[in-house]
């Protein structure tokens, strides 16, 4: 009796501890596994997807692709081929001089209330050649547009001043000249790391150890002249933007956005379902299809530029010899890949570039599944059955991240049980994501890798191309399996410097063709950006960060 | 008490020297590489020695090490009470410590404060009666709550009360992140809440504060209960209990007595629960998305964020030698014998 009092009177004080009604309306409350952690993209955290959802909500680049309609779940597609002004209004370019002229947007205002000028792009590419952030992405991307100067020399004692690569013509027009000929110009313009500071809030905010303000950029706040401006900033916790009511393209929709860290992705997919949340991602395939069915919840997606692959090191025998690289593409379990790690959303990738990206042709050269004909081409590398394989213990490993074994050790699994079937016995060895990446990228020594971080933010198959697939000598960047083809690098030279687009969509095709060919890695899945909110949202759009556009969401009532 | 209170923090700062030094120089010794962390999968060869300059660790490690301890000229360090900036967030450590600890602290100090309250009573009716009907269903709930997982306990909570019943807020942290938070004083939400007098606040922060709190108590509870029953029923059985009995003291004043005597080694208990238990905050954390101390320790290993994980290894460390300290004082209060 005593104990039915008590549950009653805890009963009736819940109503005084409940909180007042989740905001309605023009907020938005978005779950994310995690908030940026810094906002400055020449920073520490520019990697991480979860802190460039920060700076590219506030702040916009020179030029962007058009919206392009969009695909049969609703999500709207950009058109790659094609470029729209966004704080530039215009460009020419003069081939004779390399030089680009960009007549720039006039009333243009950032949160801090300044106008945008040619002042501020010529701000932001000299703190990009400066060098001076932790990833000095802003000039990895100047140097991958040939922009004069944005060179290796600026590590080796060359100069870090801008000079006159970049020139002002007057408050609105500028003019950069390139050292080459370059057709990913305007491509490498579209990426966050080149969208242009406010320079007057940055050098207000410099000290004499930190000119260009990196300090502030990071932790306090990315001054630029996007939709929304940061209210209020708890790392590891929350992130509030408000809209920027002096917006050029408008005002947003939506009035003001929290990204809330919610690490458990099953509460991310409770609190929505439970309509107090609006948008979601990052989800288990389980998850999505859970929500999916849920009533006032949509679950839509896209396949992007997600992928999973298998990199084998062209420098580590036995993935030297092209046939024994062709069976063990053939012996790839694609289908049973993506019902294990993507309840069967994922598809299989018929080529080494998502389908996405402009100049995309679908190779001829295909490796479904067939054992037979795997084992067949086992033998004709010299290894009947798998025997003489034996001689290569420490190559025979493959690694991946161990931070993501929970799914990315099942599907190694499934790919060493399908290799033993023809006879190609190898280990798992997982490896903290840090000794990885070391490897990987630094060393270059893992000689098979599984890995799903191959995303190019230029969606163009020739900016993928110098990315992954080009060797270092011919200007390649992050060739991760030593793949190295002199044909291949040639054809990429004049793809990028062919400026006729009739003449250079063979080149690109040629590429395309010779890379799957040669199997410079091995194509597994395409998977799905995928995103669970509210049937009251819509607007979503892709774009190849993989990062929403607040701006872009229309919330209704 | 003066001169016991001055050795033991001496023996406190001994212990945290000690492990500054260890601590440096384990983190440095693990086979992995924070710049390719850092600069990223696609980063060039150029990026990552950028990063690695502008991180300090092209430079000797004994150089690092003087620099971390602010012995260099013009460098700030450990002598200066600077434990540095976050490589990844790029703030200053102590201000994000300062940020994230008091989320843990407020929620384990409620919830040992609530488990003790709820266990010693507890405890003591179960000693009473040694396997009568509260001594089984006790031993039934302490056996039921410790076999499975804290965190898998917490989303069953979130599923029960959350999702089906409705009667507890969404697990999005330690307010409805809607709302405005009070102006930040001391860190914890409800003393900060109350300070600005901001009832809706504290409200909030209660409510929300409810199922972690619950969770902790539910599992917490069991081990102490047990280990007051067992002193209790030992101390019952002991000559002076005996001896009190027949010089006719009231059950109350023996209770009293007993207790006094029972209670020692359930502090140790909690003493050193509660250190475990904030190392160890990520999973609860995790489930009610909480940014305390345990998931930024995680998250600053996952990423080697060395400052970090050095400050927070010295900052949880000196919070138990703390709470022992507290226990030690405590103790002496009980047992006056110990001072000597």
């Amino acid at each position: 009796m005593r104990f039915k009092g008590l549950a009653a009177a805890a009963l009736a004080a819940l109503p005084l501890l409940a909180p007042p009604a989740a905001g309605q309306g023009t907020q938005l409350l978005y779950l994310a596994e995690d908030v940026p952690a810094g906002l400055d993209y020449d920073g520490p955290a520019v990697t991480v997807n979860t802190s460039q959802v920060g700076f590219i909500n506030m702040m916009d680049t020179l030029v962007d692709y058009p919206i392009a309609g969009e695909n049969d779940e609703g999500i709207r597609r950009l058109d790659f081929s094609r470029f729209e002004g966004r704080l530039a209004e215009s460009w020419d370019y003069d081939a004779a001089t390399l030089t680009w002229t960009f007549r720039l947007r006039q009333g243009v205002k950032s949160c801090a209330g300044n106008t945008f000028t040619a002042d501020d792009v010529i701000y932001t590419l000299a703190r990009g050649k400066s060098v001076s952030g932790t990833a000095p992405i802003n000039w990895f991307l100047g140097s991958l547009a040939s922009i004069a100067g944005f060179d290796r020399g600026v590590f080796t004692g060359g100069s870090r001043e801008l000079g006159d690569a970049v020139e002002k013509v007057d408050d609105h027009t500028i003019r950069i000249r390139q050292s080459a000929s370059n057709n990913l110009f305007l491509t490498v313009l579209t990426v966050y790391s080149m969208a242009p500071f406010d320079s007057v809030e940055m050098r207000k905010n410099a000290t004499p150890e930190d000119p260009w303000s990196h300090t502030y950029a990071n932790t306090v706040n990315a001054a630029g002249f996007g939709p929304y401006c940061l209210e209020r900033w708890v790392k590891g916790d929350e992130f509030v933007l408000r809209a920027n009511p002096d917006y050029y393209r408008g005002r947003p929709q939506i009035d003001r956005v929290v990204i809330k860290r919610v690490p458990q992705s099953a509460n991310r997919a409770l609190t929505l379902r439970s309509g107090q949340a609006q948008l979601t991602q990052r989800l288990t395939a389980r998850e999505f299809e859970q929500l999916s069915r849920a009533r006032g919840v949509r679950v839509a997606g896209i396949f992007g530029n997600e992928t999973l692959l298998m990199g084998l090191n062209w420098r580590t025998p036995p993935f030297d010899n092209p046939k024994l690289r062709q069976a063990i593409a053939l012996a790839m379990p694609l289908q049973q890949l993506s019902r294990i790690g993507y309840a069967g959303q994922a598809r299989p990738w018929e080529a080494h570039f998502t389908e996405v990206l402009n100049g995309y042709v679908r190779p001829e050269a295909q490796y479904p599944q067939n054992l037979d004909r795997a084992r067949q081409l086992l033998a004709e590398a010299g290894y009947p059955g798998g025997r003489g394989l034996e001689a290569f213990p420490d190559a025979l490993r493959l690694s991946f991240t161990a931070e993501r074994e929970s799914y990315l050790g099942p599907l190694a699994t499934a790919i060493q049980s399908a290799l033993r079937d023809i006879g190609v016995p190898i280990q798992l060895d997982p490896l903290p994501q840090t000794q990885f990446a070391d490897r990987r990228m630094v060393k270059k020594d893992l000689p098979m890798s599984l890995s799903d971080t191959e995303k190019p933010v230029g969606p163009d198959v020739v900016y993928a191309t110098r990315l992954f697939f080009v060797s270092p000598q011919a200007g390649g960047v992050n060739n991760i399996t030593n793949y190295s083809n002199p044909e291949l690098d040639r054809l990429f030279g004049e793809a990028q410097t062919e400026p006729d687009p009739a003449r250079r969509a063979p080149l690109v095709n040629q590429i395309q063709q010779i890379v799957q060919r040669d199997l410079a890695w091995i194509p597994l899945l395409e998977t799905r950006t995928q995103w669970a909110f509210s049937d009251r949202l819509s607007g979503l759009t892709w774009h190849p960060d993989n990062s929403l556009r607040l701006f872009e969401l229309r919330l209704a009532p | 008490m003066i001169g016991f209170v001055s050795r033991r923090l001496a023996t406190a700062l001994v212990q945290l020297v000690g492990l500054a030094l260890v601590v440096f120089f384990a983190i440095r010794l693990l086979p992995a590489d924070p710049v390719a962390r850092l600069v990223g999968l696609n980063a060039s060869r150029d990026a990552y020695l950028t990063a690695q300059r502008s991180l300090g660790l092209d430079r000797p490690v004994a150089e690092q090490f003087g620099s971390y301890l602010g012995v260099l000229p013009g460098s700030s360090g450990l002598l200066q009470g600077d434990f540095g900036r976050s490589w990844v967030t790029g703030d200053p450590v102590a201000q994000e410590i300062g940020r994230v600890l008091p989320i843990t602290l407020e929620l384990i100090t409620v919830s040992f404060v609530l488990a003790f309250l709820v266990s010693v009573p507890l405890g003591m009716i179960c000693a009473i009666r040694p396997g009568g009907a509260a001594d089984r269903a006790t031993f039934a709930y302490s056996l039921f709550a410790g076999s499975q997982p804290e965190f898998w306990w917490g989303l069953l909570f979130i599923f029960v009360f959350f999702a089906e019943l409705g009667w507890a807020p969404a697990p999005l942290g330690r307010l409805d992140p809607m709302s405005t938070p009070p102006a930040v004083v001391t860190g914890f939400i409800t003393v900060d809440s109350l300070l600005a007098g901001n009832m809706a606040a504290f409200r909030d922060g209660v409510h929300h504060l409810m199922l972690p709190v619950l969770t902790k108590v539910f599992v917490l509870s069991g081990p102490i209960v047990k280990m007051v029953r067992q002193n209790m029923v030992r101390v019952m059985a002991s000559d002076y209990v005996l001896f009190a009995q027949a010089s006719g003291l009231t059950p109350g004043r023996i209770a009293r007595i007993a207790l006094k005597n029972a209670l020692a080694p359930a502090l140790t208990l909690l003493g050193v629960l509660y250190g475990y238990i904030l190392g160890g905050a990520v999973l609860i954390e995790t489930v009610f998305s909480l940014g305390g101390i345990g998931s930024y320790a995680v998250r600053s290993v996952l990423a080697f964020d060395y400052p970090a994980i050095q400050a927070v290894v010295l900052v949880i460390a000196a919070v138990s030698l703390l709470v022992y300290l507290v226990l030690d004082l405590l103790h002496a209060a009980l047992d006056p014998r110990l001072v000597g």
